[in-house]
């Protein structure tokens, strides 16, 4: 990884976007600035962004809008940045493409973890692995084959799919709506309960603990995410 | 006046029939005796026709003796030579009888329906007027118009929040009167309790699902002669009346929903102003202390130490941020929870997971009953009550102290349980624990202003649940939370969804 890349940082307030800045090029970044959304959209035409990083909450343009329009053209990984009160338009932004996000306040040691889980999903999303393995867990996509400590696992066809979904997207946090629509279809989506029974049945099969998972995450009031 | 009326009537009768039995005398030679009887007939005919009842039978019996009188011989006298006259008489009065009858009855007729469009018309305007009421007095005066142009005094009683009357708090009697109306939805009649014989009713105001009031009327001495209160009527006068209550409760109620949604959006803008203005300065202020740590890692320890502790600080700031945050909207507004049906564990596993650096020095166990059913709480509320409680345990007990949760079900409630091995609650202060800004040690070296605690009693007491403190046989604090069971959803298994 020794290309120079690029990230552009949508963000109004200079404090938070100077030590961002200067998080990022330490990293090796190379760090392009606005301070509203209007001058991110121009900057991300312009500048080929690998990294999108933007505030929920900008004075002239809703942060959802951005991603949305961005959309359109990039499909580089966005983070986002958020207050803590804002739940549910974590999930529009999410659901509008976004990545993953940041609530603030964050320390730099957050912002890293996430840009490097965001970038690394990335280079994975390139070629797709045959084969995902975490803790004691090993999976097997083209044979859909479930092993644990070399065990097999049974899965039903829900957890499965459950599951792929989860592991094919590995640190981004998906959303309730957005897993019950790809698992179950477009009709289910208003019985979120079966999403949380099944994840506590798959936690049960491949979790050394279930209450205090390490790889299936629960993002509460947002969804899901899996760490390798 | 009608008396006379009636004898005018009687009089033009016998005029026309003495016109009559003029012009025929004349007629005599030329005319059959059958085509007088024929003039004769028609006049017998109009006269029931126009005159009304009395005097066709009057007219009928006149014509028949004035025709045998100056007609049929003998002339001038009442003997009648020819016996088949007496059939010319009765046809004669038979028909002056029955045209007689049909007209009244026509008439009668006529006038009822006149009389129906009449009190329809009234009704129809009563409607219109009452159609442009917009407050209640208006209403009232509305009515009340209404009512003494069909002569009846009448007064409006509305029902209170407990169903009482308080208009008509002294007066038992009717009080009773007019809840028993209610109660039955029917109008009674109170003419019995009048001295003077004039009729007296209750009527209720009243739709499907509300009671508004009642209307009592008492007819007045100046009442029309022909006017009779009817019940139908005064039920379709209280049908309107209750349409125009309903409506005017239903603006009401619009009105006030708006003025709350409104407030609301107010409160929750100016909370979410103050908490973007407030975060984003901590923001910065935790991103360039974080920074300035990193810098100096290896050259300055000392300043290393300070940025660090800065950061720490900011942190902790936020964190009591958020605290006041959350307990200004608690007990500001109605807090909105969004309750879904979920699992215990979830939000145990998300909490441990968001706290995990607080909890570094302490092991955490996690012990779940079989079987937890899905419990019905806003997850991101309950999120903050365990990581509140998480986070006293961790601070309020030695480094290394296990730290145990536990969930399980305890008959009506689905509970939560974090046990520290800190030196518990002391007795004299356990029951102000959940007060805002009180802390057990008031002279605690420990940062935080006692609010952790209060916020997850609101937060549980919003889901109609009970929180509790205890100290444990050995020595440790235990705090359980228990939310009601509720009847969760159902769950098919896997095989029936698919199909």
């Amino acid at each position: 990884m020794s290309v120079i890349k690029n990230v552009i940082v949508i963000e109004d307030e200079p404090q938070i976007r100077s030590f961002v800045k200067e998080a990022l090029e330490n990293e090796g970044w190379n760090v392009f600035e606005a301070e509203n959304g209007k001058r991110g959209l121009i900057e991300a035409g312009c500048r080929k962004p690998d990294l999108l990083i933007v505030d929920l909450g900008l004075p002239d343009m809703d942060g959802v809008h951005i991603i949305k329009e961005f959309r359109n053209w990039s499909a580089v990984p966005v983070l986002i940045l958020s207050a803590r009160t804002e739940e549910t338009t974590k999930i529009t932004a999410l659901d509008a493409g976004a990545d993953d996000y940041l609530t603030k306040p964050f320390g730099i040691g957050e912002l890293l973890a996430r840009v490097r889980a965001v970038t690394r999903r990335r280079l994975q999303a390139t070629d797709a692995p045959a084969k995902v393995i975490f803790g004691n867990v090993e999976i097997d996509l083209p044979q859909h084959s479930v092993t644990r400590n070399g065990q097999a696992v049974h899965l039903t066809p829900i957890e499965y799919r459950l599951l792929v979904m989860l592991i094919t997207n590995p640190s981004k946090i998906l959303s309730q709506s957005r897993l019950m629509k790809e698992v179950w279809g477009p009709n289910h989506a208003e019985s979120s309960h079966y999403l949380r029974i099944y994840m506590s049945h798959l936690r049960q099969k491949l979790e050394n603990d279930p209450a205090q998972p390490e790889h299936l995450l629960t993002e509460i009031g947002v969804g899901y995410r899996f760490e390798s | 006046m009608r008396q006379n009326n009636q004898l005018g009537v009687y009089v033009l009768a016998i005029f026309i029939l003495t016109l009559v039995t003029l012009v025929s005398t004349p007629l005599h030679r030329y005319l059959d005796l059958a085509n007088i009887v024929m003039i004769f007939l028609l006049v017998v005919f109009l006269n029931a026709h126009k005159l009304g009842r009395g005097p066709a039978i009057m007219s009928a019996v006149l014509a028949v003796a004035l025709f045998d009188f100056f007609f049929v011989p003998p002339r001038f006298s009442f003997a009648v030579h020819d016996l088949q006259y007496l059939v010319t008489f009765l046809v004669m009065l038979c028909v002056g009888l029955v045209t007689a009858h049909l007209t009244t009855r026509l008439q009668k007729k006529t006038e009822d329906a006149e009389k129906r469009e009449r009190d329809t018309n009234r009704l129809y305007m009563l409607a219109r007027e009452l159609a442009g009421a917009t407050t209640l007095e208006r209403i009232f005066e509305v009515v009340k118009k209404y009512l003494l142009s069909l002569g009846c005094q009448s007064a409006l009683h509305l029902v209170d929040n407990q169903g009482n009357f308080p208009t008509l708090r002294y007066e038992v009697l009717m009080h009773d009167l007019a809840l028993s109306a209610l109660r039955q939805s029917s109008t009674l009649n109170i003419s019995q309790l009048s001295n003077n014989g004039s009729q007296g009713f209750v009527v209720p105001i009243k739709s499907i699902n509300q009671s508004f009031g009642v209307l009592i009327l008492q007819e007045s001495a100046a009442i029309p002669d022909d006017y009779q209160v009817n019940v139908r009527e005064l039920e379709a006068v209280s049908d309107l009346v209750t349409i125009t209550m309903e409506r005017l409760h239903y603006v009401d109620l619009a009105q006030q929903t708006q003025l709350e949604a409104t407030s609301e959006r107010l409160r929750s803008s100016i909370l979410s102003a103050l908490s973007h203005d407030l975060r984003t300065p901590l923001t910065g202020l935790v991103g360039m202390s974080d920074s300035l740590a990193m810098l100096t890692e290896t050259k300055e320890m000392k300043i290393h130490s300070a940025a660090t502790a800065i950061r720490d600080q900011a942190r902790t700031m936020n964190n009591l941020l958020s605290n006041l945050l959350d307990m200004a909207r608690l007990q500001v507004g109605k807090v909105k929870l969004k309750k879904e049906w979920q699992l215990f564990e979830d939000v145990i596993g998300a909490s441990i997971q968001l706290l995990k650096p607080a909890l570094v020095h302490h092991p955490v166990t996690v012990q779940l009953d079989q079987d937890l059913p899905l419990i019905n709480f806003d997850a991101v509320l309950i999120e903050r009550v365990l990581c509140n409680l998480l986070e006293n345990a961790a601070k309020y007990s030695p480094a290394e102290g296990a730290i145990e949760i536990r969930a399980f079900v305890n008959t009506e409630t689905a509970c939560i349980s974090i046990r520290d091995h800190g030196k518990g609650f002391s007795e004299h202060n356990r029951d102000l624990l959940f007060q805002m800004f009180n802390r057990g040690d008031t002279e605690s070296r420990l940062p935080g202003v006692g609010m952790g605690l209060a916020i997850c009693k609101a937060i549980v007491e919003a889901h109609q649940g009970t929180i509790s403190a205890e100290t444990s046989n050995d020595g440790g604090a235990v705090v359980t939370i228990a939310l009601p069971l509720g009847n969760p959803p159902e769950f098919k298994p896997e095989f029936e969804i698919e199909k």
